[in-house]
Protein backbone atom coordinates (compact mmCIF):
# COMPACT_ATOMS: atom_id res chain seq x y z
CA UNK A 1 0.00 0.00 0.00
CA UNK A 2 1.45 3.17 -0.59
CA UNK A 3 2.64 6.29 2.21
CA UNK A 4 0.19 8.70 0.60
CA UNK A 5 -2.64 6.94 0.58
CA UNK A 6 -5.72 8.45 3.62
CA UNK A 7 -8.47 6.33 4.83
CA UNK A 8 -11.10 8.40 3.11
CA UNK A 9 -9.36 6.98 -0.48
CA UNK A 10 -11.29 4.00 0.66
CA UNK A 11 -14.66 5.79 1.10
CA UNK A 12 -14.26 8.31 -2.03
CA UNK A 13 -13.52 4.79 -4.05
CA UNK A 14 -16.35 2.23 -2.33
CA UNK A 15 -16.46 -0.84 -2.15
CA UNK A 16 -14.08 -3.55 -3.74
CA UNK A 17 -14.37 -7.10 -4.80
CA UNK A 18 -12.87 -9.56 -1.78
CA UNK A 19 -9.85 -10.53 -4.02
CA UNK A 20 -8.63 -7.37 -4.14
CA UNK A 21 -8.77 -6.74 -0.04
CA UNK A 22 -7.47 -10.07 0.41
CA UNK A 23 -4.12 -8.70 -1.83
CA UNK A 24 -4.05 -5.43 -0.09
CA UNK A 25 -3.82 -7.77 3.69
CA UNK A 26 -1.32 -9.73 1.77
CA UNK A 27 1.20 -6.88 1.26
CA UNK A 28 0.49 -5.33 4.63
CA UNK A 29 1.81 -8.50 6.37
CA UNK A 30 5.21 -8.28 4.96
CA UNK A 31 8.50 -7.95 6.80
CA UNK A 32 8.87 -4.20 5.94
CA UNK A 33 6.14 -3.10 8.44
CA UNK A 34 7.21 -4.99 11.00
CA UNK A 35 6.96 -3.54 14.52
CA UNK A 36 10.16 -2.62 16.32
CA UNK A 37 9.06 -4.24 18.67
CA UNK A 38 9.04 -7.44 16.99
CA UNK A 39 11.81 -7.12 15.85
CA UNK A 40 13.59 -6.92 19.01
CA UNK A 41 11.44 -9.79 20.57
CA UNK A 42 12.72 -11.95 17.87
CA UNK A 43 16.34 -11.08 17.92
CA UNK A 44 16.32 -11.82 21.41
CA UNK A 45 14.18 -14.66 21.98
CA UNK A 46 14.36 -16.44 18.87
CA UNK A 47 12.54 -19.85 18.86
CA UNK A 48 10.60 -18.38 21.84
CA UNK A 49 9.01 -16.33 19.63
CA UNK A 50 6.26 -18.83 17.94
CA UNK A 51 4.28 -16.35 15.43
CA UNK A 52 3.55 -12.79 14.22
CA UNK A 53 0.49 -11.69 12.79
CA UNK A 54 -0.95 -8.14 11.62
CA UNK A 55 -4.50 -7.40 11.81
CA UNK A 56 -6.81 -4.51 11.17
CA UNK A 57 -3.70 -2.61 9.23
CA UNK A 58 -1.71 -1.59 11.96
CA UNK A 59 -2.13 -4.07 15.25
CA UNK A 60 0.85 -6.70 15.41
CA UNK A 61 0.33 -9.80 17.84
CA UNK A 62 3.13 -11.82 19.06
CA UNK A 63 2.40 -15.35 19.77
CA UNK A 64 4.67 -16.56 22.62
CA UNK A 65 5.29 -19.73 24.79
CA UNK A 66 3.20 -19.91 28.54
CA UNK A 67 5.49 -20.74 30.36
CA UNK A 68 8.14 -18.07 28.95
CA UNK A 69 4.98 -15.16 29.44
CA UNK A 70 6.82 -13.95 32.45
CA UNK A 71 9.93 -13.23 31.33
CA UNK A 72 8.81 -11.87 27.71
CA UNK A 73 6.49 -9.40 29.41
CA UNK A 74 9.06 -8.40 32.07
CA UNK A 75 11.41 -7.61 29.42
CA UNK A 76 8.63 -5.65 27.44
CA UNK A 77 7.99 -3.42 30.30
CA UNK A 78 11.56 -3.06 31.37
CA UNK A 79 13.79 -2.12 28.55
CA UNK A 80 14.55 0.81 27.70
CA UNK A 81 13.72 0.10 23.87
CA UNK A 82 9.93 -1.31 24.92
CA UNK A 83 8.95 0.72 28.01
CA UNK A 84 5.19 -0.74 28.00
CA UNK A 85 4.26 0.25 30.95
CA UNK A 86 0.63 0.14 30.29
CA UNK A 87 -1.31 -2.95 30.29
CA UNK A 88 -4.64 -1.82 28.66
CA UNK A 89 -6.38 -5.15 28.86
CA UNK A 90 -6.16 -8.81 29.93
CA UNK A 91 -8.73 -10.88 28.30
CA UNK A 92 -9.15 -14.26 26.56
CA UNK A 93 -10.73 -16.03 23.32
CA UNK A 94 -12.25 -19.67 22.60
CA UNK A 95 -12.27 -20.39 19.42
CA UNK A 96 -14.16 -23.58 20.31
CA UNK A 97 -13.64 -27.05 18.91
CA UNK A 98 -11.13 -28.16 20.72
CA UNK A 99 -8.71 -25.52 19.99
CA UNK A 100 -6.62 -23.78 22.49
CA UNK A 101 -7.64 -20.97 25.02
CA UNK A 102 -6.06 -17.49 24.14
CA UNK A 103 -4.88 -15.38 27.02
CA UNK A 104 -4.37 -11.93 25.10
CA UNK A 105 -2.25 -9.24 26.72
CA UNK A 106 -2.68 -5.74 24.80
CA UNK A 107 0.09 -3.51 25.75
CA UNK A 108 0.62 0.23 24.91
CA UNK A 109 3.81 2.15 25.83
CA UNK A 110 3.26 6.08 27.01
CA UNK A 111 7.42 6.76 26.52
CA UNK A 112 7.23 5.03 22.56
CA UNK A 113 3.60 5.39 21.48
CA UNK A 114 3.42 1.99 20.29
CA UNK A 115 0.74 -0.71 21.37
CA UNK A 116 1.43 -4.23 20.98
CA UNK A 117 -1.07 -7.63 21.79
CA UNK A 118 0.93 -10.42 23.14
CA UNK A 119 -0.91 -13.78 23.01
CA UNK A 120 -0.38 -16.92 24.96
CA UNK A 121 -2.29 -20.21 23.53
CA UNK A 122 -3.23 -22.84 26.66
CA UNK A 123 -4.05 -26.23 25.85
CA UNK A 124 -7.45 -26.98 27.01
CA UNK A 125 -5.76 -28.99 29.63
CA UNK A 126 -3.36 -27.13 31.36
CA UNK A 127 -5.14 -23.46 31.67
CA UNK A 128 -3.02 -22.43 33.98
CA UNK A 129 -0.69 -19.32 33.09
CA UNK A 130 1.90 -16.79 35.38
CA UNK A 131 -0.13 -13.72 36.59
CA UNK A 132 1.28 -10.14 36.04
CA UNK A 133 -0.02 -8.54 38.82
CA UNK A 134 3.76 -8.32 39.51
CA UNK A 135 4.24 -6.23 36.46
CA UNK A 136 1.55 -4.35 36.36
CA UNK A 137 -1.34 -3.91 39.68
CA UNK A 138 -4.58 -3.26 36.47
CA UNK A 139 -3.85 -6.91 35.81
CA UNK A 140 -5.70 -7.83 39.51
CA UNK A 141 -9.48 -7.12 38.44
CA UNK A 142 -8.66 -8.22 34.53
CA UNK A 143 -7.21 -11.43 35.98
CA UNK A 144 -10.16 -12.01 38.16
CA UNK A 145 -12.74 -11.22 35.47
CA UNK A 146 -10.79 -14.08 32.51
CA UNK A 147 -10.62 -16.91 35.72
CA UNK A 148 -14.36 -16.30 36.50
CA UNK A 149 -15.32 -16.57 32.76
CA UNK A 150 -12.92 -18.96 31.16
CA UNK A 151 -11.58 -21.02 33.93
CA UNK A 152 -7.46 -19.93 33.30
CA UNK A 153 -5.84 -19.99 36.36
CA UNK A 154 -2.90 -17.28 37.29
CA UNK A 155 -0.40 -18.56 39.17
CA UNK A 156 0.86 -15.71 41.77
CA UNK A 157 -2.21 -13.53 41.66
CA UNK A 158 -2.82 -12.48 44.82
CA UNK A 159 -6.97 -12.64 45.28
CA UNK A 160 -7.83 -15.04 42.94
CA UNK A 161 -11.56 -15.23 43.02
CA UNK A 162 -14.90 -14.73 40.78
CA UNK A 163 -15.58 -11.16 40.07
CA UNK A 164 -18.58 -10.87 37.61
CA UNK A 165 -20.58 -14.51 38.38
CA UNK A 166 -21.61 -14.99 42.33
CA UNK A 167 -18.98 -16.38 44.65
CA UNK A 168 -20.99 -19.96 44.56
CA UNK A 169 -21.79 -20.30 41.21
CA UNK A 170 -21.62 -23.84 40.11
CA UNK A 171 -22.18 -24.47 36.38
CA UNK A 172 -18.44 -23.44 35.58
CA UNK A 173 -17.12 -20.79 33.02
CA UNK A 174 -19.63 -18.62 30.97
CA UNK A 175 -17.69 -17.63 28.19
CA UNK A 176 -16.50 -20.86 27.38
CA UNK A 177 -17.59 -22.24 23.79
CA UNK A 178 -18.82 -25.52 25.60
CA UNK A 179 -20.87 -23.57 28.17
CA UNK A 180 -24.87 -23.80 26.88
CA UNK A 181 -26.10 -20.04 26.52
CA UNK A 182 -28.71 -20.43 29.53
CA UNK A 183 -26.44 -22.30 32.40
CA UNK A 184 -26.07 -25.82 32.99
CA UNK A 185 -29.20 -25.57 35.40
CA UNK A 186 -32.75 -25.55 35.09
CA UNK A 187 -34.00 -21.81 35.42
CA UNK A 188 -35.93 -23.46 38.50
CA UNK A 189 -33.01 -24.34 39.76
CA UNK A 190 -30.83 -20.79 38.94
CA UNK A 191 -33.67 -19.24 40.80
CA UNK A 192 -33.57 -21.09 44.11
CA UNK A 193 -29.63 -20.64 44.23
CA UNK A 194 -29.35 -17.38 43.22
CA UNK A 195 -32.04 -16.63 46.15
CA UNK A 196 -29.99 -18.60 48.73
CA UNK A 197 -27.15 -16.36 48.26
CA UNK A 198 -25.72 -15.04 51.42
CA UNK A 199 -25.58 -11.32 50.29
CA UNK A 200 -23.00 -10.79 53.29
CA UNK A 201 -20.56 -13.05 50.43
CA UNK A 202 -19.70 -9.99 48.59
CA UNK A 203 -17.82 -8.03 51.30
CA UNK A 204 -14.77 -8.90 52.74
CA UNK A 205 -14.93 -9.20 56.71
CA UNK A 206 -12.99 -6.26 57.05
CA UNK A 207 -15.56 -4.23 55.01
CA UNK A 208 -18.26 -4.96 57.09
CA UNK A 209 -16.03 -4.16 60.44
CA UNK A 210 -15.51 -0.72 58.72
CA UNK A 211 -19.45 0.16 58.77
CA UNK A 212 -19.48 -1.21 62.25
CA UNK A 213 -16.56 1.44 63.61
CA UNK A 214 -17.66 4.36 61.49
CA UNK A 215 -21.50 4.17 63.04
CA UNK A 216 -19.86 3.81 66.41
CA UNK A 217 -19.56 6.82 68.58
CA UNK A 218 -16.20 8.20 69.27
CA UNK A 219 -14.80 7.89 72.73
CA UNK A 220 -15.73 10.77 75.02
CA UNK A 221 -13.25 11.20 77.19
CA UNK A 222 -9.22 10.84 75.38
CA UNK A 223 -6.59 11.97 77.94
CA UNK A 224 -4.03 11.49 75.87
CA UNK A 225 -5.23 13.88 73.37
CA UNK A 226 -4.62 17.43 75.33
CA UNK A 227 -1.15 16.29 76.11
CA UNK A 228 -0.50 16.38 72.09
CA UNK A 229 -2.01 19.36 71.26
CA UNK A 230 0.17 21.02 74.46
CA UNK A 231 3.10 19.25 72.87
CA UNK A 232 2.60 20.78 68.94
CA UNK A 233 2.12 24.64 70.83
CA UNK A 234 5.72 24.33 71.85
CA UNK A 235 6.60 24.24 68.22
CA UNK A 236 5.36 27.42 67.07
CA UNK A 237 9.14 29.38 67.35
CA UNK A 238 10.27 26.80 65.12
CA UNK A 239 7.19 26.49 62.74
CA UNK A 240 5.78 29.23 60.57
CA UNK A 241 2.61 29.50 59.09
CA UNK A 242 0.61 26.43 59.89
CA UNK A 243 2.78 25.50 62.75
CA UNK A 244 1.14 28.93 64.40
CA UNK A 245 -2.23 28.42 63.65
CA UNK A 246 -2.29 25.01 65.37
CA UNK A 247 -1.03 27.68 68.35
CA UNK A 248 -4.22 29.84 68.36
CA UNK A 249 -6.37 26.72 68.43
CA UNK A 250 -5.32 25.30 71.13
CA UNK A 251 -5.44 28.58 73.12
CA UNK A 252 -8.93 28.91 72.38
CA UNK B 1 -79.57 28.47 40.08
CA UNK B 2 -79.70 24.63 39.88
CA UNK B 3 -78.73 24.53 43.50
CA UNK B 4 -79.93 27.71 44.79
CA UNK B 5 -83.09 27.14 43.61
CA UNK B 6 -84.03 24.01 45.57
CA UNK B 7 -85.33 23.80 49.61
CA UNK B 8 -82.62 24.81 51.99
CA UNK B 9 -80.90 21.79 53.81
CA UNK B 10 -82.40 21.20 57.31
CA UNK B 11 -80.57 23.21 59.82
CA UNK B 12 -79.25 20.82 62.44
CA UNK B 13 -77.27 22.84 65.34
CA UNK B 14 -76.07 26.31 65.21
CA UNK B 15 -72.35 25.32 64.27
CA UNK B 16 -71.03 26.41 60.12
CA UNK B 17 -71.26 23.04 58.13
CA UNK B 18 -68.70 21.61 55.58
CA UNK B 19 -70.76 23.48 52.73
CA UNK B 20 -71.76 26.37 54.55
CA UNK B 21 -73.96 27.75 57.29
CA UNK B 22 -76.42 25.44 58.35
CA UNK B 23 -75.21 22.78 56.21
CA UNK B 24 -73.55 19.15 58.57
CA UNK B 25 -70.68 19.58 60.50
CA UNK B 26 -70.10 15.83 59.37
CA UNK B 27 -69.68 13.62 56.00
CA UNK B 28 -70.67 9.97 55.96
CA UNK B 29 -68.33 7.59 53.85
CA UNK B 30 -67.19 4.03 53.16
CA UNK B 31 -64.13 3.34 55.20
CA UNK B 32 -62.88 1.51 51.95
CA UNK B 33 -63.29 4.36 50.19
CA UNK B 34 -61.25 6.39 53.08
CA UNK B 35 -58.33 3.96 53.17
CA UNK B 36 -58.17 3.60 49.49
CA UNK B 37 -58.63 6.93 48.53
CA UNK B 38 -55.61 7.68 51.40
CA UNK B 39 -53.39 5.08 50.19
CA UNK B 40 -53.73 5.59 46.51
CA UNK B 41 -52.82 8.78 46.21
CA UNK B 42 -49.45 9.12 48.68
CA UNK B 43 -47.88 6.08 46.74
CA UNK B 44 -44.22 6.66 47.77
CA UNK B 45 -41.89 4.94 45.43
CA UNK B 46 -38.98 2.40 45.99
CA UNK B 47 -36.90 3.28 42.76
CA UNK B 48 -34.66 0.27 41.60
CA UNK B 49 -33.29 1.29 38.07
CA UNK B 50 -30.80 -0.79 37.29
CA UNK B 51 -31.02 -0.20 32.87
CA UNK B 52 -31.77 1.99 30.97
CA UNK B 53 -35.82 2.10 32.21
CA UNK B 54 -34.10 3.81 34.98
CA UNK B 55 -33.36 6.47 32.88
CA UNK B 56 -36.88 6.83 31.91
CA UNK B 57 -38.34 6.75 35.37
CA UNK B 58 -36.20 9.46 36.33
CA UNK B 59 -37.95 11.18 33.77
CA UNK B 60 -41.15 10.28 34.88
CA UNK B 61 -40.13 12.21 38.12
CA UNK B 62 -38.77 15.31 36.35
CA UNK B 63 -40.67 18.24 35.77
CA UNK B 64 -41.87 17.26 32.43
CA UNK B 65 -43.96 14.33 33.34
CA UNK B 66 -44.15 15.36 37.36
CA UNK B 67 -45.24 12.12 39.24
CA UNK B 68 -45.57 14.37 42.17
CA UNK B 69 -49.26 15.06 40.34
CA UNK B 70 -50.14 11.88 42.02
CA UNK B 71 -48.79 11.83 45.43
CA UNK B 72 -45.56 10.19 44.67
CA UNK B 73 -43.27 13.44 44.87
CA UNK B 74 -41.48 11.20 47.43
CA UNK B 75 -38.93 8.73 45.96
CA UNK B 76 -38.16 6.43 48.95
CA UNK B 77 -34.34 5.46 48.67
CA UNK B 78 -35.28 3.06 52.06
CA UNK B 79 -37.69 0.22 51.33
CA UNK B 80 -38.62 0.89 54.53
CA UNK B 81 -40.89 4.11 54.09
CA UNK B 82 -42.15 2.78 50.33
CA UNK B 83 -45.38 1.84 48.71
CA UNK B 84 -44.19 1.19 45.18
CA UNK B 85 -41.02 -1.43 43.76
CA UNK B 86 -40.93 -0.06 40.70
CA UNK B 87 -38.28 -2.53 39.37
CA UNK B 88 -36.79 -0.70 36.12
CA UNK B 89 -34.32 -2.10 34.33
CA UNK B 90 -32.79 -6.04 33.89
CA UNK B 91 -32.03 -8.51 37.12
CA UNK B 92 -29.37 -10.34 36.88
CA UNK B 93 -29.36 -13.95 39.32
CA UNK B 94 -26.64 -12.19 41.35
CA UNK B 95 -28.50 -9.22 41.88
CA UNK B 96 -31.61 -11.58 42.53
CA UNK B 97 -31.52 -11.41 46.61
CA UNK B 98 -31.30 -7.73 46.53
CA UNK B 99 -34.20 -7.06 45.40
CA UNK B 100 -36.28 -10.04 47.31
CA UNK B 101 -34.75 -8.43 50.13
CA UNK B 102 -36.28 -4.96 49.17
CA UNK B 103 -39.28 -6.52 48.25
CA UNK B 104 -39.38 -8.30 51.78
CA UNK B 105 -37.94 -5.40 53.59
CA UNK B 106 -41.35 -3.13 52.50
CA UNK B 107 -44.21 -2.94 54.60
CA UNK B 108 -47.86 -3.72 53.74
CA UNK B 109 -49.66 -2.76 51.83
CA UNK B 110 -47.18 -2.67 48.87
CA UNK B 111 -47.74 -2.78 45.23
CA UNK B 112 -44.91 -3.78 42.69
CA UNK B 113 -44.24 -2.91 39.00
CA UNK B 114 -42.17 -4.37 36.36
CA UNK B 115 -41.14 -1.85 34.17
CA UNK B 116 -39.86 -2.74 31.02
CA UNK B 117 -39.20 -5.87 29.04
CA UNK B 118 -36.18 -7.30 31.02
CA UNK B 119 -37.74 -6.98 34.18
CA UNK B 120 -41.07 -8.60 33.16
CA UNK B 121 -39.53 -11.03 31.15
CA UNK B 122 -36.01 -10.93 30.71
CA UNK B 123 -36.11 -9.36 27.22
CA UNK B 124 -33.47 -9.91 25.37
CA UNK B 125 -31.51 -11.21 27.92
CA UNK B 126 -32.34 -15.42 27.44
CA UNK B 127 -28.96 -15.94 28.42
CA UNK B 128 -27.58 -17.71 31.91
CA UNK B 129 -27.19 -15.10 34.08
CA UNK B 130 -30.53 -13.03 34.12
CA UNK B 131 -33.64 -13.87 35.69
CA UNK B 132 -36.43 -14.46 33.26
CA UNK B 133 -38.89 -11.97 34.37
CA UNK B 134 -38.88 -10.41 38.26
CA UNK B 135 -42.43 -12.47 38.99
CA UNK B 136 -40.65 -15.67 39.07
CA UNK B 137 -38.98 -13.58 42.66
CA UNK B 138 -41.34 -11.23 43.59
CA UNK B 139 -45.31 -10.86 43.23
CA UNK B 140 -46.14 -8.29 40.20
CA UNK B 141 -49.11 -6.24 39.94
CA UNK B 142 -48.34 -4.22 36.92
CA UNK B 143 -46.41 -4.73 34.03
CA UNK B 144 -45.36 -2.04 31.80
CA UNK B 145 -44.28 -3.11 28.06
CA UNK B 146 -41.58 -1.17 26.41
CA UNK B 147 -38.09 -1.22 26.01
CA UNK B 148 -37.41 1.02 27.48
CA UNK B 149 -41.18 2.33 27.82
CA UNK B 150 -41.96 5.94 27.73
CA UNK B 151 -42.88 8.31 30.89
CA UNK B 152 -46.40 8.01 29.93
CA UNK B 153 -46.60 4.55 29.75
CA UNK B 154 -45.26 4.57 33.86
CA UNK B 155 -47.24 6.71 35.01
CA UNK B 156 -50.09 4.93 33.34
CA UNK B 157 -48.92 1.77 35.05
CA UNK B 158 -49.26 3.81 38.20
CA UNK B 159 -52.78 4.88 37.86
CA UNK B 160 -53.15 1.47 36.98
CA UNK B 161 -51.84 0.45 40.31
CA UNK B 162 -54.12 3.45 41.66
CA UNK B 163 -57.47 1.47 39.80
CA UNK B 164 -56.36 -1.92 41.51
CA UNK B 165 -55.62 0.25 45.14
CA UNK B 166 -59.68 1.28 44.67
CA UNK B 167 -60.95 -2.47 44.19
CA UNK B 168 -59.69 -3.68 47.67
CA UNK B 169 -61.44 -3.80 50.59
CA UNK B 170 -60.80 -3.92 53.98
CA UNK B 171 -62.47 -7.38 54.46
CA UNK B 172 -59.92 -8.44 52.17
CA UNK B 173 -56.75 -7.54 54.12
CA UNK B 174 -55.78 -10.56 55.75
CA UNK B 175 -55.90 -12.20 52.25
CA UNK B 176 -54.49 -9.50 50.39
CA UNK B 177 -51.93 -8.12 52.84
CA UNK B 178 -50.85 -11.20 54.56
CA UNK B 179 -46.95 -11.75 54.88
CA UNK B 180 -46.05 -15.11 55.74
CA UNK B 181 -42.17 -15.04 57.25
CA UNK B 182 -41.46 -18.95 55.67
CA UNK B 183 -41.79 -16.98 51.72
CA UNK B 184 -39.43 -14.43 53.35
CA UNK B 185 -36.29 -14.77 50.88
CA UNK B 186 -37.73 -17.50 48.64
CA UNK B 187 -38.39 -17.24 45.05
CA UNK B 188 -42.47 -16.41 44.36
CA UNK B 189 -43.14 -19.62 42.57
CA UNK B 190 -42.31 -23.30 42.24
CA UNK B 191 -40.17 -25.06 40.13
CA UNK B 192 -43.19 -25.77 37.62
CA UNK B 193 -44.28 -21.92 37.77
CA UNK B 194 -40.61 -20.78 37.03
CA UNK B 195 -40.15 -23.14 33.99
CA UNK B 196 -42.75 -22.20 32.52
CA UNK B 197 -42.49 -17.96 32.87
CA UNK B 198 -38.92 -18.53 32.12
CA UNK B 199 -39.12 -21.18 28.97
CA UNK B 200 -37.24 -19.72 25.74
CA UNK B 201 -39.13 -18.11 23.04
CA UNK B 202 -38.68 -15.72 20.47
CA UNK B 203 -36.85 -16.09 16.69
CA UNK B 204 -33.58 -17.04 17.80
CA UNK B 205 -34.00 -20.01 19.40
CA UNK B 206 -36.94 -21.38 16.77
CA UNK B 207 -39.15 -22.10 20.02
CA UNK B 208 -42.41 -19.98 20.92
CA UNK B 209 -44.59 -19.81 24.21
CA UNK B 210 -47.52 -19.43 22.39
CA UNK B 211 -46.43 -22.79 20.53
CA UNK B 212 -46.92 -25.46 22.66
CA UNK B 213 -44.90 -24.41 26.41
CA UNK B 214 -42.18 -26.96 25.49
CA UNK B 215 -39.12 -26.04 26.73
CA UNK B 216 -35.96 -26.77 24.58
CA UNK B 217 -32.78 -27.60 26.30
CA UNK B 218 -29.48 -25.73 25.41
CA UNK B 219 -29.31 -24.69 22.33
CA UNK B 220 -27.48 -26.45 19.81
CA UNK B 221 -26.38 -24.53 17.05
CA UNK B 222 -22.96 -26.54 15.24
CA UNK B 223 -22.92 -24.37 12.75
CA UNK B 224 -21.58 -21.40 15.20
CA UNK B 225 -18.64 -23.35 16.32
CA UNK B 226 -15.51 -23.26 13.62
CA UNK B 227 -14.15 -26.65 13.46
Amino acid sequence: MADDRSSFDAVVEGPKPSSEVTADLVKLDSPSEAHPSVLALQDLFGEAILRHELVATDQHIVFIPPDRSLEILTWLRDDPDQQYDLLRDVTAIDYGGGRPLQVVYQLFSFFHKQALRVKCELPLDALEIDSVYGLWVAADWLEREVYDLFGITFKGHPDLRRILMPPDYAEGHPLRKDFPLRGRFSRAEQTRRALSQDLEHYYFESELERGGESQALPPVDEPEALPQVEDHQALPPAESGGGSGKGVEATE
Amino acid sequence: MGLNDEAPPPVIGKSPGLLGEGTPAFLTSKVDFLVNWARRNSLWPMPLGTACCGIEMMASYASDFDLARFGMERMSFSPRQADVLICAGRVTYKFAPVLRRIWDQMPQPKWCVSMGACASTGGVFDVYSMVQGIDTIVPVDVYVPGCPPRPESLIYALMMVQEKIKQESLDQHSALRAEDPAAVAKPRADSDEIASLSGPFGNSTKQNRVSGLVQTDAISRPDDRIP
